[in-house]
């Protein structure tokens, strides 16, 4: 913990709780089994915004905003490896960094401002699409910074639209475009990309990332209890949205294209 | 995890690959190398096992090692912490002695990612309730570490024995008695389960009648899960990766199945890993087998739990009246 200190910035106490709110009577979502959805049927998705070479100085990059999930996304490289060890296949390293201000409880500048598990998650989900094999000796590094969070699983699932985009978007050869889409199991219903409070109601939440244009599923990444009739459904509902979110990173692709 | 040349991995692919397939063991592609439990090795802990996957029959060595430990904590809830009802906090270190060719970043990211692959699959289960600490430690590693964790988690959780509270509290005595015993001890009789520590109305604090190593086993023992993990090399898989396989396969999938014997089967965590992917059909049907072996894994570690319990516990207390 000590060499994660920096001096320069102000650090505030060492102790300290966020504020409690009282709760609004709407705000609080009581929703229990036999009750629909609130605010959208459930195989519906939150409207995706996505603005691919957003961060001039980047090699690629893309924003990402669905409802409350803000992402911004930046590719550097390909770039010779800083390693003296030669590889065959180049390297791709994502970065994930929550800003201080995204979450309900504050996140502290480097002490755990970096989250290892969403990285590895998203490594794995655009790893496959990568063609490494084009690039030895070289290293492809990712950096998502999570401006606005809502939900761990819409974090993981913009994120690695965002960073695939962003790869496209820096003319990295990739195999095809990776779209991902979240579901969570409440009951008997399967609500597909839940919020954060949405996500905390449920039994079991799934993650799936997959290539639409190949058919090749890259990630899958299961939370929580879950039948395993019910967890193959979240697959084929989710790989089903998963053609329609491509649809629309290719749309926004080609406009900025175009527009360039 | 060990770096292996081209060739090598060629050479051990095919062999899995041929017909019949081949491994550098001798086993078939669903055999388990041999697995040594044994539970209560902590005394300290409120729960402990150890679990050897592929020890050497002859010198005794080698195969992978991992000691799992539960202590339990009293925290207060109001604080922020701690949560109505307890909570479950895993935790995995790997010894660098398991790891001699990994620089210590590399460790820390391996330590980080078993920790929140285990924390992560049990940790979905207010004034003072228990924090349980499952502390698993790797201390070696011959492949397939993932189900040998699980494994030794399991067996340390059904060990675990949570000490009965009694709820407590100081007050002052009313006006009118006397200054001698001014201080009343006021006590709740009844011996209620470990994890219930939510406190009757103006009980302050609890004590605990029992002694560290007695206690009631933990409710619902009989959910946590168990891993089988399936190492994938289309169109075969296979089960419990030596450290060579396990570098030589594209892609890896990690089933945590829960089997409790009255429920439906559950799927606790379910993940992906490997530079490569698979198609929906696929994986839907590797589920199905994946239960299937999950099933014998979890009939097998059963049958030695209770065989441990009946060891530490029956025959324990007639070897002591006949000594």
């Amino acid at each position: 913990m000590a060499q994660n200190y920096d001096r320069r910035r102000i650090n505030g106490p060492e102790d300290s709780y966020p504020p409690i709110f009282e709760e609004e009577e709407e705000d609080t979502l009581s929703w229990n089994i036999a009750k629909p959805r609130e605010g959208r049927s459930p195989q519906d998705i939150r409207p995706i915004f996505l603005q691919p070479g957003l961060i001039n100085q980047a090699n690629g990059s893309a924003y990402i905003e669905t409802d409350k999930t803000k992402i911004a996304c930046a590719v550097y490289g390909p770039r010779q490896s800083k390693t003296t060890t030669f590889s065959e296949n180049g390297r791709l390293n994502v970065e994930v960094k929550f800003s201080p201000f995204s979450c309900a409880r504050r996140k502290a500048p480097l002490r755990d401002a970096e989250d290892r598990s969403l990285a590895v998650s998203i490594h794995q989900a655009v790893l496959s699409s990568v063609r490494l094999e084009l690039l030895p000796k070289s290293t492809i590094d990712v950096f998502i910074t999570i401006i606005e969070n809502d939900g761990i699983e819409g974090c993981i699932s913009s994120g690695t639209i965002a960073a695939s985009a962003a790869l496209a978007d820096a003319g990295i050869e990739v195999l095809g475009l990776v779209a991902s889409c979240s579901a969570a199991a409440l009951g008997d219903e399967i609500w597909l990309d839940p919020t954060e409070k949405e996500a905390r109601k449920s039994e079991g939440t799934l993650i799936l990332a997959c290539m639409p244009a190949l058919g090749i599923v890259t990630n899958v990444w299961q939370s929580g209890r879950m039948t395993v009739e019910k967890a193959t459904q979240c697959l084929d509902l989710c790989q089903e949205r998963c053609t329609d979110i491509h649809a629309v990173v290719a749309q926004s692709l080609l406009e900025t294209s175009k527009a360039s | 995890m060990s770096s292996l040349s081209k060739a090598e991995k060629s050479y051990i692919q095919s062999s899995l690959l041929s017909k019949p397939p081949l491994r550098a063991d001798g086993r078939a592609l669903y055999d388990f190398r041999a697995v040594a439990l044994e539970t209560g090795v902590a005394p300290l802990a409120n729960g402990s096992a150890r679990i050897n996957i592929g020890r050497n029959a002859h010198d005794g060595g080698g195969g992978t090692e991992i000691l799992a430990a539960v202590k339990l904590e009293v925290e207060t809830v109001a604080d922020g912490e701690g949560v109505d009802g307890g909570r479950v906090v895993g935790t995995v270190s790997c010894s660098p002695a398991a790891y001699p060719h990994l620089p210590s970043g590399a460790l820390d990211d391996l330590q980080h990612d078993l920790t929140s692959v285990l924390h992560d699959t049990v940790s979905y289960l207010e004034k003072k309730s228990w924090l349980l600490n499952l502390d698993v430690i790797v201390l070696s590693d011959d492949g397939n570490v993932c189900d040998a964790l699980f494994m030794a988690a399991r067996a340390a959780l059904w060990d675990t024995k949570v000490p009965r509270t009694r709820s407590v509290e100081y007050q002052a005595k009313k006006a009118g008695n006397n200054a001698e015993g001014n201080r009343d001890i006021e006590m709740d009789e009844e011996g209620k389960s470990g994890f219930d520590t939510r406190i009757t109305k103006k009980v302050t604090d609890f004590e605990l009648p029992d002694y560290w190593d007695e206690g009631e086993i933990l409710d619902g023992r009989n959910i946590w899960p168990i891993c089988v993990t399936l190492n994938l090399l289309p169109p075969v898989f296979f089960l419990d990766a030596a450290l060579q396989e396990e570098s030589s396969i594209p892609l890896r999938l990690h089933l945590m199945f829960s089997l409790p014997p009255s429920e439906k089967p559950r799927l606790q965590t379910f993940r992906l890993l490997g530079p490569s992917g698979v198609d929906v059909p696929l994986i839907k049907s590797l589920i199905k087998e994946g239960e299937v072996h999950a099933r014998s894994i979890w009939t097998a570690l059963d049958a030695k739990l209770k065989d441990e319990d009946i060891r530490r516990n029956q025959k324990a207390r007639d070897r002591f009246l006949h000594r």
